[in-house]
């Protein structure tokens, strides 16, 4: 039953949709999709409203129409997505994206019918401008980082190499049967083909998100995937544009194709040096925001975008940029903005990355519907099969490459999923449409749609069996013990060592490298003087102590060296082998959790570890370090103000107000400690917080708090 | 280069260190002249202080240790032979390698590379990692971002996860067990020694 309720919603939703899409006469043109749609109408309604009379009720559509269909759309596709989730078994079967896809074939078949011409179709430059950046964003912010250093150089090669491989392949071989056919398919020439070749051989970023996160296949297989399909973007983008502006020349010389290569490696560095460059400014901005909180979150979007822009107004790679910038900014912005607006940069990313992915494939799906639509057998099916062969053997000759210069060799069944998940999405889509007018072009709009609909439909939900079938070694679940953190991390710093001796250039040097430059420079100037934490270790191990107290042994934390014999909370266990993992300088942390689109949760897992620790960071060393500046007289009132909410403690920084006369009078120190720690100590689950049992605990933590304060501030 | 045979002629007992590590001849050349690189007054042995003009080697927080697995017990100078032994430990382990009950373990082999580790806690050579020795090592690793209790902490719960025998110390076997899980060839090896 509760697989039945979310379709008379969605049913009724989308004849809402298609009336409000019937009303107005003056319709624009198919090609623009809804956020242009406004534009028109600004001048039409002095001519419709002249009411003759006084009217107790009137119906004004015009003056809404354009942010209202834009919000019927978006209403549709959340409710498209709340109801696949609703629907019982189906999320075990077919991936979202084919349900969306569904649904928008429907909405777009209801719009047909109703109306007897095209549905809007997606425009590409609102894919592009506005669609497209917050699902790229969304997957630069919450890339593993270091999984995806370590294997950069096979996605790279993966990229670059296997995406000129595709394109040229599938060019050539099209080009071939349209030799072999050339009644029907005479007229499309080599540069079409190798045109065509470009926009269907890439591997779409949001398809495979949106597949593979239902999949848990190991971090290393999803961070190949994924990575190769977001870096990909600069060579399509650089060969796409490379063979349109030959179409457009006479003729091609040599000089011109090796005009084309240089402008692959200007593209893709380009990109990147843009989102450095504003990760960078973004990372100094959000230092300042301490003031004024409430907006750092926006700065990180902001900045995003504009990167995203200025690289695509200089036709560089607009991907490319935003995940760079996006990875550059992470660390520092987290560093610098408070734990609310970390939350809601986080949530925002999610969110708006979730509602732009629902529209396009809900796009995708309506835009099917369409009068232009051109069948050629041959083409479609050889097409299809092209693609298939042509990434199944280039990932195998790369592969073989590739491994021999690996430590962790690309296993057979990985390489099976790598050349199936190739999936093709709206990016093609959006491109094909931007071709410039060719007879044959509708053509090619019908082989790509039917291309995307084939990788989506057949090898999104062929894929998990297949994987189950092949036994892809799953992400292991299993979290490391303390000791092996430790001996790992021993064994990391012995291997590096080893290497220092032997003079050679290991795996871990420029990751040293890196990490060395980015302390000294970096950190120092990118990090507000206030945030400069040098390890977390401690406030985990607060944490930890914290939660022993509150935990179901209520024994005495261990202060005493001889008195570990209880077992290990599991979020103990996760808090320390987090702490390793992050303190200690961490060169081959396999454990991080795979990316994937809706695990929030698993992060706000980590958030939530890390709120009360960042709260106790944030209060220790705000203390520690704002001795001088805050003036103690702020103090009684606006700590209970500012402890009962973490929101307030966001504005007054005045918490720390309490540290001066810390350090002087110890005595009086534990009960303001007291009252100052108590309400926020405890976790945000926490209620009890008045047995005189915990008190004394408190007590102790505090005093540990006082002890790390205090010996804190002998290294500064 | 001219042949290697001849030039391998120029490294001590290089024939013999070839059969012993399994090093191939270029490789044992270029550890050679490395070697001599760290020799900067030409004694044909090392000491300490030239391991510690390494200068990556002195900011890596175990690094006193590391060069201290390259000295026997009781020796002060590190000769050609045991610097290359001790760097065999490093090379990639060979998989299905189906050797004799009589040929002594390779230097590479998944055991010594763990004795190799484990000998970096134990100082003492007493064949157990006390609580005392852990510590060390957490100190030195962690430094002086973490006090002295929570030290104590995280020693407690490695040596409570570890010890199957509750001695309140760390055996070679315990050890060995609690690393099962991962993978010491790709973290103990450097690809090019192989």
């Amino acid at each position: 039953m509760a697989a039945l309720w979310p379709f008379p919603l969605l049913i009724s939703e989308s004849l809402w949709a298609c009336l409000a899409l019937t009303l107005p006469d003056g319709y624009p043109e198919p090609h623009n999709g809804p956020p242009t749609a406004g534009f028109n109408y600004s001048h039409v309604d002095p001519s419709v409203d002249q009411p003759s009379a006084l009217r107790v009720f009137s119906l004004d559509y015009h003056h809404v129409q354009a942010p209202f269909e834009i919000v019927l759309w978006i209403m549709l596709a959340s409710l498209a997505k709340l109801g696949f989730h609703w629907s019982g078994r189906v999320p075990a079967i077919v991936p979202e994206s084919c349900v969306l896809i569904m649904v928008g074939l429907l909405v777009g078949g209801v719009i047909y019918g109703v109306r007897h011409s095209a549905p809007p179709t997606l425009s590409a430059d609102a894919f592009f401008l506005f669609l497209l950046p917050p699902i790229v964003l969304d997957a630069g912010y919450f890339l593993p980082g270091r999984l995806f250093f370590e294997n950069l150089g096979t996605i790279l090669w993966y990229a670059v190499l296997g995406t000129l491989w595709n394109v040229l392949g599938i060019g050539l071989s099209l080009y071939g049967v349209c030799l072999l056919a050339p009644s029907s398919l005479g007229d499309i020439s080599l540069l079409h083909c190798l045109l065509f070749g470009s926009l269907i051989a890439a591997v779409d970023p949001v398809a495979v998100l949106s597949v593979f996160q239902e999949m848990h296949v190991n971090e290393q297989l999803h961070i190949l995937v994924f990575g190769e399909s977001l870096l990909n973007d600069a060579v399509t983008v650089v060969l796409y544009k490379l063979f349109e502006s030959f179409l457009r020349l006479p003729s091609v010389t040599g000089l011109d194709v090796l005009v084309g290569g240089c402008r692959v490696v200007v593209v893709g560095l380009g990109g990147l040096f843009v989102g450095l460059f504003f990760g960078l400014v973004a990372a100094l901005t959000s230092r300042f925001t301490f003031r004024a909180q409430v907006i750092a979150p926006l700065f990180v979007f902001l900045y995003s975008y504009l990167s995203y822009l200025t690289s695509e107004m200089l036709h560089f790679s607009g991907i490319v940029a935003i995940v760079t910038c996006a990875v550059t900014m992470k660390q520092y912005v987290e560093a610098n903005v408070s734990e609310r607006s970390n939350t809601s940069i986080q949530y925002f990313l999610k969110m708006w990355s979730s509602v732009s992915e629902t529209l396009i494939f809900i796009f995708l799906g309506v835009s099917t519907i369409q009068d232009i639509h051109m069948w050629s057998w041959p083409f479609v099916c050889s097409t299809l099969l092209l693609c298939l062969v042509w990434r199944a053997t280039g990932v195998l000759l790369l592969t073989a490459v590739v491994n021999k210069l690996r430590r962790n060799a690309v296993t057979f069944r990985d390489q099976f999923i790598i050349a199936y998940g190739g999936l093709r999405g709206a990016i093609c889509f959006s491109l094909v449409f931007l071709i410039d007018d060719f007879p044959k072009k509708r053509l090619f709009i019908t082989t790509t749609i039917v291309v995307i609909l084939f990788t989506v439909f057949v090898q999104g939900m062929t894929i998990k069996p297949l994987v189950e079938l092949l036994g892809v070694k799953r992400k292991k679940r299993a979290l490391p013990t303390v000791s092996e953190e430790i001996h790992s991390r021993v064994l990391d710093h012995l291997l590096s060592g080893i290497e220092d001796v032997v003079g050679y250039w290991g795996q871990h040097y420029w990751k040293d490298r890196f990490e060395q430059f980015n302390k000294k420079y970096l950190r120092r100037f990118l990090i507000g003087e206030h945030h400069q934490t040098h390890s977390s270790i401690l406030r985990v191990y607060q944490e930890v102590e914290r939660r022993e107290q509150q935990g179901v042994e209520e024994t005495p934390p261990a202060v005493d060296a001889h008195s570990s014999s209880r077992p290990l909370l599991p979020e103990e266990m996760d808090s320390i082998r987090r702490i390793l993992s992050r303190n200690l300088q961490n060169f081959n942390n396999k454990q991080m959790p795979a990316y994937s689109r809706h695990t929030l949760h698993q992060d706000l897992t980590t958030d939530e570890m890390r709120k009360p620790l960042h709260r106790h960071q944030s209060l220790t060393e705000r203390c520690t370090y704002h001795t001088i500046t805050y003036c103690p007289q702020r103090v009684d009132g606006e700590f209970s103000k500012s402890c009962r909410g973490r929101a307030r403690l966001s504005r007054s920084h005045t918490v720390c107000s309490a540290s001066p006369r810390w350090s002087e009078r110890p005595d009086s120190l534990v009960p303001a400690a007291l009252n100052h720690t108590q309400p926020s100590d405890p976790g945000p689950a926490e209620e009890e917080q008045d047995s005189p049992q915990r008190r004394t605990q408190i007590e102790r933590a505090t005093k540990k708090q006082l002890s790390f304060i205090l010996e804190n501030e002998k290294p500064l | 280069m001219g042949s290697s045979s001849s030039s391998l002629n120029n490294v001590p007992d290089g024939q013999q260190l070839m059969q012993e590590t399994g090093f191939s001849a270029a490789h044992l050349l270029r550890l050679y002249e490395r070697f001599k690189f760290l020799d900067k007054d030409n004694r044909g042995h090392l000491r300490s202080e030239d391991f510690e003009a390494v200068p990556e080697l002195s900011e890596n927080p175990i690094g006193d240790r590391i060069v201290g697995a390259f000295f026997l017990p009781g020796q002060e100078t590190v000769d050609f032979s045991s610097f290359v032994r001790v760097l065999a430990h490093f090379r990639p382990t060979e998989k299905n390698r189906t050797r004799a009950g009589a040929q002594p373990e390779p230097a590479n082999s998944r055991n010594r590379k763990l004795k190799f580790a484990f000998r970096l806690y134990d100082r003492d050579r007493d064949g157990k990692i006390s609580r005392t020795e852990l510590l060390q090592v957490l100190r030195e690793m962690l430094g002086m971002q973490v006090t002295e209790e929570q030290l104590q902490s995280i020693a407690d719960r490695a040596i409570q996860e570890a010890d199957l025998d509750k001695d309140d110390a760390i055996s070679f076997d315990e050890f060995r067990k609690s690393l099962e899980k991962v993978n010491i060839d790709h973290k103990m090896s450097i690809r090019f020694l192989e």
